[in-house]
């Protein structure tokens, strides 16, 4: 537990310290969302909250892919990767602490972009439930942490780590943000019933486990030379 | 609370490295090709050869960060690759690079090392001490110079006192100070060295033996 604390914690301070993820991807999400906007002027995205909202979630699968590309880029730039696989700690702790700080940075930045998504678009008419568009988003994260961190693991032993993450990544993550984006969109017009909603959280739940079991028992092997 | 690390001195009477028809492969080039070797606990030996020979492949392997493609590999005992993380507490690996966070403080980067290593935080001030650098601690590795760098990364190897060092190239970028903190820890005794340089005659008094490598294999 205390390779796993150290591991977060020094992830956090890099990010303090050089800036290059969180603020990467709040810019990228305001500008999509003031380029949309302008574009609209005065009038309503087609499709009105329901296509606003499904914008939102394609803005969170691709801010959440420059987080990814850099999740081992100090590790691989000045080749620690050999003092953290020398380190006699499971290999899985180093994927499990990945994982928890590229959760960390996505919900902070949703913190930042739930509320521009309102005021950019959902100031008229109606607007989908906060409470499950909140689970949705945290339980997305964490599916797209586990799964980032293993998949980023593998590209970053790669010479073309840039083409090859997002390659491998979107066709994963394309279950997670379609079920999350449903969810999400379905709480606007209709009034799903409350086991249609559990059951939706109930897959994010379980795609989030699947690939947190995958990420424990396969990381090892993904980042062996 | 983690202990501090006492440095084992257990005189097993397994070879602290032996090596047997060693390959390993990139690719389709073997970087090793058969290397056989064997080490005696205390032993202070150097890996000679010109660049590409396979010294640092067969210290990567033995470090566990890279794993053997066929033969037999044993370290402290224990086979690699299937003992890899019983034999990772007991190796101090001094890569090329000193595998430390520019971004991250002197003493950040010890303590994250010591954590991953299940050793107690005052080691840290010990090492960072005995290595020159106990006016550097909130210093960020990015700001020393590449000689500093290298004793940051003698600190890292010696933080968790093991019991085989692999020294890839020790002294390269160290100055003079550097040098001779190097060479006190080489004098410490007890302790088992490898070391690939290709400056032999620097570690006269100290190495025990010397051995050629050439092509992935021990010269003849």
């Amino acid at each position: 537990m205390r390779a796993f604390r150290a591991l977060v914690r020094k992830d956090l301070v890099l990010e303090l310290r050089t800036r290059e993820v969180v603020p990467a991807m709040l810019v990228f999400l305001l500008a999509v969302f003031t380029l949309v906007r302008f574009a609209l002027g005065s009038s309503r995205l087609t499709g009105g909250s329901r296509a606003a909202t499904g914008m939102l979630w394609a803005v969170v699968v691709l801010t959440s892919l420059l987080a990814l590309t850099r999740a081992f880029a100090q590790e691989r730039e000045h080749g620690i990767w050999d003092g953290l696989l020398g380190a006699p700690v499971e290999r899985w702790i180093v994927w499990a602490a990945k994982a928890c700080s590229l959760w960390v940075f996505l919900a902070l930045t949703q913190v930042v972009a739930v509320p521009l998504f309102w005021l950019f678009f959902l100031q008229q008419g109606p607007s989908p439930s906060i409470p499950v568009l909140c689970a949705a988003l945290l339980l997305a994260d964490a599916g797209i942490a586990v799964l980032g961190a293993l998949l980023a693991g593998l590209a970053s032993a790669g010479r073309a780590r840039e083409v090859l993450l997002p390659v491998l990544f979107l066709p994963f993550a394309v279950p997670l943000v379609l079920v999350a984006s449903d969810l999400s969109v379905a709480t606007i017009s209709l009034q799903p019933s409350g086991l249609d909603t559990l059951k939706r959280l109930g897959f994010l739940a379980a795609y989030d486990t699947i690939f947190a079991l995958l990420g424990w028992a396969l990381f090892e092997y993904v980042v062996e030379e | 609370m983690a202990a501090r690390p006492a440095r084992d001195t257990s005189q097993s009477s397994d070879p602290p490295v032996a090596c047997s028809g060693l390959v390993r492969r990139f690719g389709h080039r073997d970087a090793l090709s058969g290397f056989d070797l064997e080490v005696a606990r205390g032993e202070v030996l150097l890996l000679v050869g010109p660049n590409g020979a396979g010294k640092t492949t067969l210290l990567r392997v033995l470090a566990t960060v890279l794993r053997p493609t066929e033969g037999d590999v044993a370290v402290e005992g224990c086979a690699l690759p299937g003992q890899a993380r019983k034999v990772r507490g007991k190796v101090g690996f001094l890569a090329h690079e000193p595998l430390v966070y520019p971004e991250l403080t002197v003493t950040e980067n010890l303590q994250l090392y010591a954590a991953l290593h299940g050793v107690g935080d005052e080691r840290v001030a010990e090492v960072r001490d005995r290595v020159g650098l106990g006016r550097r601690g909130n210093d960020r590795a990015a700001e020393l110079s590449r000689g500093m760098r290298q004793r940051l990364a003698i600190g890292r190897t010696l933080l968790h006192a093991p019991s085989l060092l692999l020294l890839d190239e020790p002294t390269a970028a160290l100055d003079e100070d550097g040098r001779s903190v190097l060479r006190e820890v080489l004098a410490e005794g007890g302790r088992t060295v490898l070391a690939a340089t290709h400056e032999p005659d620097w570690f006269a008094g100290v190495a025990t033996r010397q051995v050629s490598v050439r092509a992935g294999r021990v010269a003849a």
